[in-house]
């Protein structure tokens, strides 16, 4: 592989003049192929790419290889990822990230296209808000594209919509009230119905609240031991069943050509994935994500185990001594980290279309609002950055395939708000429409790729973190997968000093 | 063997704070009940005074109103010749002043060797530990764990129920609100460890989620090595009080408080008291021996009949006195380490 102009220093923000990546594992979810290739960069575009097996559409190399690419080097590379949510707290909350620090530790993250979730201080439910989001994106310097979301409600108060036209306009591609569930479900209708006209999708926080009132930790065995209040399954559960209900209902009366759209954001119970896959299967359009930390971690973390949620499923922590100490703050998160059996039903609803994307919900936060008692702990976990390397755990032990986790972070993302970032919606940039619509690895579209070292572990430090956020469990842990590169639209997002160090073929 | 004050680099595994009974080892437990002999007739000498903790500074730091804890750890630490800080913080004003890490490092910086804390939330003992350099003794988090009680209870029902085979087998009832107690859960690790078989009982609303770690209970004890599985007691939980009664050796009731009501876990503290309620009638159900104790502070009337309460039965005064000497026990093997 040779560097991105090893000798000249590129710097972030640089086009890539010229890269080769030779005889990688490239995954291509566009067309669905998987397997060895070749691809060549030049002047920030794709000028290349030479499939060395010859196999048909699907790479056909079996289950095996799939999962555990064989080439010689383990060089992943992939379509540049793309995060449905993520809070980069800016403005407001400067001192636990901005737009400029969240949006590298996206490209240090391998993400190339990150959603801003608009609970900032004050709320995203204004044009100026939304101008104001991009501009400190664009002055970032950054090549990871922003896009912003608006509030569903104004000032995020769950009283009346939010000044949807108006948001669009200035270039919203959704609305959420994130961080809260629109609480009054003629308010959720209304938002709906409203989003519709717009071609935007409605991104809910699926939560009961009177259900959930002084939670800390999921209720199960982990939170009866600890003796921490819990929040119930059916807390999201039961509000993931309501907002269905009044979807079919706003579907139904909806004018020809604004169909409706909810997408349910950070799914984490077994109960949610199934109302959503009989949902799907009545064709109702709705979709949804879920998180790496509810797919790998579990509430056995908030006892101290450290296992994955893929090894403590037959055997739950029950209380015996564990590998950390108990109550970490850096794992207390809303929705909470659920059961061993969630986790896996996440990953199954993954795996059969169901859940239609991953998204990290990175939420940093300050030292000193992590560093009291569990219970006054804010929730969030900082994960743009730990997302690739938790997914290829859960892949390594074949709870998901590589497909599978592609698809969620590119394809799936892209399907979820729909035209908003559709290529038409793009402006004259041609290629960047090329790329979203058949993806980035065809010929003269802009470089959007993420190269990874499929072999390297690395170990999460707070030093390691680009974010300002350093609130993980996984501090102190090894995951597979160190990013070398990430190319967003041509330019360098991030790359690994090493990397960059190396010079000729690798 | 070791006397006491002894320093007891010699036993392996004593940890460095005592922040929860779950996971100690059946050899710690040992020690603490040995130590507490010892302890306990130390102070039926006319001076109950012992030099282990000389020069040494125990701080007792309660973010939740207390008396008998917080009265039983200072004449504990003072017993032992230490000398006693007591901070008293209400619970409303620790939100607008210091974090708990502050507060604590200032306790360490002003020097203190031991500190005795008790708060609200469950797991801050765990925070504190992170950031003192000293020894924490849990003296009650949350809803969490409550050490020094279920080790002072064990202690207690070891003197009455002990015999030959100990509390192995024995049936022990832990009556009433047992979601919202510390107590319970810590007596559920102690007393099962010893062999017991605990059943909790309460209300629905009040035992909810329990049955599920009765039930991890079982499939862990059922996977582990033979010897474990047969070395700890079983967990059975239900509503119907009657049952849980029949042949009981102990029952400890618990504190039920208003605020239950409140959170519409209960209609009433009437209809708590009707069904719930030990009484010398429903104790006639246990064994005829059996042996009833409380945690405290008592609602006479409303968990527990006051004639079952000054009953020969009733070893609630005596879990008092034997407070005293467990935390002595705990005091003096805490300090005893570098």
């Amino acid at each position: 592989m040779t560097p991105p102009d090893a000798a000249e220093g590129l710097r972030r923000g640089d086009r890539v003049e010229r890269l080769e990546i030779g005889d990688a594992w490239l995954v291509e979810p566009w067309s669905g192929r998987e397997g060895r290739a070749c691809v060549r960069v030049e002047s920030g575009r794709v000028v290349g790419v030479e499939w060395l097996d010859g196999s048909g559409p699907r790479g056909g190399d079996g289950e095996r290889e799939r999962v555990e690419p064989s080439h010689a080097r383990g060089i992943l590379v992939l379509p540049g990822l793309f995060d449905l949510h993520a809070h980069f707290r800016e403005p407001g909350g400067e001192e636990a990230e901005t737009i400029a620090s969240g949006l590298d530790a996206a490209g240090r993250g391998g993400f190339t296209r990150v959603c801003l979730m608009p609970n900032t201080e004050p709320p995203v439910d204004s044009d100026a808000g939304v101008a104001r989001a991009r501009a400190a994106a664009e002055a970032s310097g950054s090549p990871v594209a922003a896009y912003v979301l608006g509030t569903s409600t104004r000032g995020r108060e769950g009283r009346a919509l939010s000044p949807m036209g108006e948001l669009t306009e200035a270039g919203a591609v959704g609305f959420s009230d994130d961080g809260s569930p629109i609480p009054d479900p003629a308010l959720l209708r209304s938002a709906l119905a409203y989003a519709a006209g717009l071609g935007r999708v409605v991104i809910e926080h699926p939560e009961e609240r009177r259900l959930t009132s002084g939670a800390e930790a999921h209720e199960g065995v982990p939170s009866i031991i600890l003796g921490l209040r819990g929040s119930p399954a059916a807390a999201e559960s039961g509000a993931v069943a309501a907002a269905l209900a009044v979807l079919a209902e706003v579907v139904r009366d909806a004018p020809p050509g604004a169909t409706p759209r909810l997408h349910l954001t950070h799914l984490s119970t077994a109960a949610s994935v199934e109302l959503v896959r009989r949902a799907k299967a009545e064709r109702l359009p709705v979709t949804c994500d879920v998180t790496p930390h509810h797919l790998a971690l579990h509430d056995g973390w908030l006892g101290g185990d450290r296992r994955f949620a893929w090894e403590a499923a037959q055997r739950p922590w029950a209380g015996e001594p564990a590998a950390a100490l108990p109550y970490d703050p850096a794992t207390r998160v809303n929705p909470p980290l659920r059961s061993p059996a969630d986790a896996l039903a996440l990953a199954a609803g993954l795996v059969d279309g169901t859940v239609d994307a991953i998204a990290t919900d990175h939420a940093p936060h300050r030292e000193i609002d992590k560093s009291v008692e569990f219970g006054d702990a804010a929730n969030g976990i900082s994960g743009i950055e730990t997302a690739v390397g938790l997914l290829l755990h859960a892949v390594d032990a074949a709870i998901l395939d590589l497909m599978t986790v592609v698809r969620a972070l590119t394809t799936g993302p892209r399907r979820v708000l729909g035209q908003a970032v559709a290529p038409r919606q793009l402006g004259g940039d041609a290629h960047r429409a090329t790329a979203t619509r058949d993806g980035p690895f065809t010929a003269g579209a802009l470089a959007d790729l993420v190269v990874i070292d499929r072999m390297e572990r690395w170990t999460v430090t707070r030093e390691s973190l680009a974010s300002r956020g350093k609130n993980t469990p996984l501090l102190g842990r090894q995951l597979p997968g160190r990013v070398l590169l990430t190319v967003a639209g041509g330019r360098l997002a991030y790359a690994d000093p090493q990397f960059l160090a190396a010079d000729g073929t690798t | 063997m070791t006397e006491a004050g002894e320093p007891l680099d010699s036993l392996p595994g004593w940890p460095r704070h005592l922040l929860d009974v779950a996971g100690m080892s059946q050899v710690a437990v040992e020690e603490v009940m040995r130590r507490a002999d010892e302890m306990a007739s130390v102070l039926a000498r006319p001076t109950a005074r012992l030099p282990t903790l000389q020069g040494r500074r125990v701080t007792i730091l309660f973010y939740e109103a207390s008396t008998r804890t917080r009265v039983s750890f200072e004449i504990a630490a003072k017993a032992l010749s230490a000398d006693v800080v007591n901070i008293t913080v209400a619970g409303s004003s620790v939100t607008k002043g210091e974090s708990l890490i502050d507060t604590v490092r200032t306790i360490e910086a002003l020097g203190s060797d031991v500190l005795v804390l008790r708060h609200s939330r469950s797991g801050a003992p765990y925070l504190a530990a992170q950031h003192f350099g000293g020894h924490i003794v849990n003296a009650g988090d949350g809803w969490h764990a409550h050490p020094t009680q279920a080790l002072l209870d064990l202690y207690t029902l070891r003197r009455h129920l002990g015999g030959k085979g100990g509390l192995r087998g024995r049936k022990i009832v832990i009556l009433g609100d047992i979601l919202h107690s510390r107590v319970a859960r810590s007596n559920v690790w102690t007393l099962t460890g010893a062999g017991a078989h605990v059943w909790l009982c309460g209300p629905p609303t009040l035992i909810a989620g329990f049955e599920g770690w009765a039930r991890a209970m079982r499939i862990g004890d059922a996977a582990s090595p033979a010897s474990d599985a047969s070395a700890r007691g079983e967990l059975s939980v239900t509503s119907d009080l009657d049952w849980a009664l029949r042949e009981a050796d102990a029952v400890m009731c618990l504190r039920l408080q208003r605020e239950r009501q409140e959170a519409g876990l209960l209609p009433s503290l009437r209809e708590y008291s009707a069904r719930y309620a030990l009484t010398a009638e429903r104790l006639r159900l246990a064994h005829p021996e059996a042996v009833v104790l409380h945690p405290g502070p008592m609602n006479e009337g409303t968990e527990i009949a006051p004639e079952v309460v000054t009953s020969d039965r009733s070893l609630i005064g005596e879990q008092v006195a034997n407070g005293v000497a467990v935390r002595m026990a705990l005091l003096s093997l805490m300090s005893a380490q570098a």
